[in-house]
């Protein structure tokens, strides 16, 4: 089956040009213009790699780069112009798998999109999940928006990045400093209260009832979990 | 105020300023003052500016609440009341509670916080059992609560110095010349390599009109790769002030007339209306100003392709006001200012063969006579260039 490669530029002769040389390459093309609707076509489809301008400053490549990280793990190659080093650490950092400096010469491309999609593990699939479901919560990781039943609930940023961890640590225990760390920073790693502030209104806000939490569970003495539900 | 608790406060406030980290800060400040005031948990919440949700940004168990973990109280009930009602509240508990009660229903002290003039933040204290608060213990609270909006109010304020300073940062590397060239000159190029490099591949084949196609765009991106390297020497030249300019007098109405010809026998569709009063002669560059106006038209033609152009000449005391005018779709207000920038573009406009530096070098040149250049736009009206070009007494 052939692979399905998203490009994601605001310059049309760019689309032309990569989206002509992928095809005679056997790969399915898909296009997108803009951030948002980048991240509508990822979520319809399934896409093996994702090509990514970073350069224009209308098009938010870094934030759409980051966005897609929060739910998939599939392959991004940034496009990114020679000499702008801040912007390929930035790329990477923010989880970028490769990246490829404009100009480039078409084999160029070729050869990296090769490369990207042999290292890529095999499923991705199991990324790809746009939404979420816990009992009777649900999260649109491509909107940010959370449900609870047919109730939408709104949280703060802290909160969803909170829960966020949870969602992708399923019936894995998280460790106060390891929460602390991820979701606010290493400075916080001790701050043991504002972990228990917000895990305390996180429960207020999806649970039933607080004082039982069937979304976010204490082990006391180890830390914080997503129990596994029963299929 | 009586000696002791001067100086008391004197120290208190000394170590707390000291640290420089506000968290820190709020720390020294409530172990400072616990000796005055009791309670067991303290939590502050800010309003997030932009999206109108509160965050938890401190929050402290210093006394019995600290076993309880995520199940204590941290008194977000009555911080959205705070919030609501922008005032001070104090809860009590019902008289007569058993001890298993005492850690559902405490003592609840919350503070408005005023951060930047507004009120956007609650700070609350938590005090399972013990005796009331009294007006005393109230005061004190108060004090810290004014300390702790202070504290925030510095830390934002070093946060936005520091965005300042990242952000100016950015701004001197933009402006710096060369990165720009390079930036502007790579998407020409890129696409010729990226293009000729499609054709040259040994592994695929083309058909006759994706060759074409690209020859085509390849051709395209070489002029514009030219006029980008023109403009910007010419650019070069005006900022380093190498550009010579060669005065004698100029009529700036036959100028104009000229430039309007030579462009009408490439485009003939063009339609020029010119409105014009006897004019002295000034003293200028003839062929830079013919330059002004050959930009101006090329912008007429490319913006408001379809429109009339009207051009008047007014004899004003001591200068010569020309108008440009087209009744194209027009420039958005926000963008007026930068129009004469170097590079600009006005967003959304996706044209492939503009290089943004044909105003800039308008700008330079009427400039370099001692006039002023600027633009006046009302969207689908049109938009209106005047130039204002002094009269030279001695002509």
């Amino acid at each position: 089956m052939s692979k399905r490669i998203l490009i994601v530029d605001d310059e049309p002769r760019y689309l032309r040009l990569l989206e002509a040389n992928l095809r005679t390459e056997g790969y399915e093309v898909a296009t997108a213009q803009d951030g948002v609707q980048a991240l509508d076509v990822f979520s319809v489809q399934p896409i093996d790699l994702v090509l990514l301008d970073v350069m224009m400053p209308r098009l938010d490549g870094f934030g759409v780069c980051q966005r897609l990280r929060e739910f998939s793990n599939v392959p991004i190659v940034i496009l990114t112009a020679r000499g702008e080093e801040q912007d390929r650490v930035r790329g990477l950092d923010l989880g970028a798998d490769d990246y490829l400096v404009k100009p480039f010469s078409a084999t160029e491309l070729l050869a990296r999109v090769r490369a990207v999609l042999r290292r890529a593990q095999a499923p991705t699939e199991s990324g790809q999940a746009r939404f979420f479901t816990h009992d009777d919560l649900k999260i649109d990781f491509a909107r940010a928006e959370v449900w609870r039943g047919e109730e939408p609930v709104s949280l703060s940023a802290t909160e969803y990045r909170l829960l966020l961890q949870f969602t992708h640590n399923v019936g894995k225990i998280l460790t106060s400093e390891d929460l602390l760390t991820s979701v606010w920073g290493v400075e916080y790693k001790n701050d043991k209260e504002i972990l228990w502030v917000s895990i305390a209104r996180l429960r207020q806000k999806l649970e039933s009832d607080a004082h039982s939490p069937r979304h976010i569970v204490t082990r006391s003495g180890l830390g914080y979990l997503m129990p596994p539900t029963e299929v | 105020m009586d000696l002791a608790t001067l100086s008391f406060l004197h120290k208190t406030f000394q170590e707390v300023q000291r640290k420089q980290d506000w968290r820190a800060a709020l720390d020294t400040l409530f172990v400072s003052l616990r000796g005055s005031f009791v309670f067991d948990n303290a939590a502050i919440y800010l309003e997030d500016s932009q999206t109108k949700a509160s965050e938890v940004v401190y929050a402290r168990a210093v006394g019995r609440g600290k076993a309880a973990e995520a199940d204590s109280m941290w008194g977000e009930g009555i911080a959205n009341e705070v919030l609501s009602k922008g005032k001070m509240i104090l809860k009590e508990p019902r008289k007569g509670l058993s001890y298993a009660n005492r850690l559902t229903e405490a003592h609840l002290l919350g503070f408005p916080l005023y951060v930047g003039g507004n009120m956007n933040g609650a700070l609350v204290f938590i005090r399972f059992g013990g005796p009331q608060y009294t007006e005393l213990h109230i005061q004190i609270a108060s004090l810290q609560a004014f300390w702790a909006t202070a504290l925030i109010e510095r830390k934002e304020l070093q946060d936005a110095r520091t965005e300042l300073d990242s952000v100016q940062r950015q701004m001197r590397l933009q402006d710096d010349f060369v990165s720009t060239i390079s930036h502007e000159l790579r998407t020409p190029l890129g696409f010729i390599k990226g293009y000729s490099t499609s054709l040259l591949r040994q592994d695929t084949t083309w058909d006759d009109s994706t060759q074409r196609e690209f020859l085509n765009i390849i051709d395209e991106e070489a002029d514009r790769l030219a006029r980008l390297i023109e403009n910007m020497l010419e650019s070069a030249r005006l900022q380093s002030q190498t550009l010579q300019f060669k005065f004698s007098p100029v009529r700036i109405d036959a100028l104009a007339r000229d430039v309007a010809m030579r462009i009408h026998t490439h485009h003939p569709e063009m339609k020029v209306n010119f409105d014009v009063e006897t004019l002295p002669s000034i003293r200028g560059d003839g062929m830079r100003i013919a330059q002004v106006f050959e930009n101006l038209f090329s912008n007429a033609l490319k913006y408001a392709p379809a429109s009339e152009i009207n051009i008047g000449m007014r004899l004003m005391s001591d200068k010569i006001r020309v108008t440009f005018a087209d009744n194209g779709e027009g420039i958005p207000e926000d963008y007026l200012p930068f129009l004469f920038e170097r590079f600009y573009r006005v967003p959304g406009e996706r044209t492939v063969t503009g290089t943004g530096l044909g105003l800039y070098i308008c700008k330079q040149i009427v400039m370099a006579h001692h006039g002023n250049i600027w633009v006046e736009s009302v969207l689908d009206k049109g938009t209106t260039f005047i130039i204002e070009l002094p009269v030279d007494p001695t002509l």
